[in-house]
């Protein structure tokens, strides 16, 4: 039924502003235009004074760790309005931003400390849908 | 109250239904949080915006003033003239940015501010104060390209945002209901095809026994 092909493609166009390769934070630093390549075909630039902002959150030997975009995976069956963030730097660098106790692994936030993320962080954070 | 779909009432279909149900409810579970996602964004475009325009009427009444100074001391007529002579060419890239795949406009101006000397009417017959002036309104079209980008990305959020709010909605209010009512007529049937064949063998049964 169409019904059912629309659902599917509204779902499979959800993630294609996510990037094919993520950059480090030391890749991006380095680079004269940090920016990385969507799904789509679009590029998606990284403002430097943002990354400059990482950079001072986290230690010089770990900023090869740390993936940019940072990634803000919404998932329904976490409940409405709940973000998990991934990966050690990540969750390290989220903490601080949010100034929350840093969590080994994983982090779990709330729409309101999305949006603060987002604020601080437009454009080397991005959303990830996921079922 | 839903209509339910005309679909045959079998186990086959009612599995089918099962996994559209489930596809649907999904799709409208992301719906929404792509929805909340797109208000968390399009009201942080807005708190910009409020900033933007304020910065810029500020810097509009600035400019306005010193111009209304550049009448006093040199004069309508020259300041007119000085204005027809000036050069109106503005280098500005404008390229799109992404937010959740929606395409909203960057706007990149290289130098606004101009130099007198660059900008193109004659420094003998003008004074400081046009200078002046033409630095402040240099200043607010500088604020007023931000505020245009900041605009432009709200429409179409806006526009997103409506578009996806239809599509939960029409799931939640349409699509959802129908398949559900759909799947409860299909498993009354067949629960009521059970019954029909479980009197149907009772009966059978008797009739064997009485002819037995």
């Amino acid at each position: 039924m169409n019904a059912n092909r629309l659902i599917k493609l509204e779902l499979s166009k959800l993630n294609v502003h996510l990037p094919e390769r993520r950059l480090s934070l030391r890749e991006a630093l380095s680079s004269a235009r940090p920016q990385v390549v969507a799904r789509d075909g679009s590029t998606h630039a990284f403002k430097r004074e943002e990354l400059k902002f990482l950079a001072g959150l986290l230690p010089e030997a770990e900023r090869d760790k740390l993936q940019l975009p940072i990634l803000i995976g919404l998932e329904p069956k976490l409940g409405r309005g709940t973000a998990r963030i991934s990966g050690e730097a990540e969750v390290r660098v989220v903490s601080q931003v949010l100034e929350k106790e840093p969590a080994a692994g994983e982090l779990l936030i709330y729409r309101p400390e999305v949006a603060i993320l987002r604020k601080k962080l437009p454009t080397t954070t991005q959303y990830l849908f996921l079922w | 109250m839903a209509v339910a779909l005309a679909v045959p009432p079998t186990r086959m279909e009612l599995l089918k239904l099962r996994q559209r149900v489930g596809l649907a409810q999904r799709g409208h579970d992301l719906l929404k949080e792509k929805m909340d996602a797109l208000v968390i964004e399009f009201f942080e475009v807005l708190r910009r915006i409020q900033e933007a325009r304020t910065k810029a009427l500020e810097q509009l009444f600035v400019a306005h003033r010193a111009l209304s100074m550049c009448f006093a001391i040199v004069g309508t007529l020259e300041t007119k003239q000085a204005s027809k002579e000036t050069r109106r060419e503005l280098q500005v890239e404008i390229s799109t940015r992404h937010i959740m795949g929606i395409a909203v406009p960057a706007v990149e101006v290289r130098e606004v501010e101009r130099n007198a000397l660059v900008r193109g009417y004659g420094l003998h017959m003008t004074s400081s104060v046009l200078d002046e002036a033409s630095m402040e309104f240099e200043r607010a079209l500088k604020l007023l390209i931000e505020l245009a980008e900041l605009e432009g990305s709200a429409f179409a959020l806006a526009r997103e945002l409506e578009k996806t709010k239809r599509r939960v909605n029409a799931l939640e209010y349409i699509l959802i209901p129908r398949l559900k009512e759909t799947l409860k007529f299909i498993m009354m049937r067949l629960d009521e095809m059970e019954r029909e064949n479980f009197s149907r063998l009772k009966r059978i049964k008797a009739m064997l026994e009485e002819r037995g």
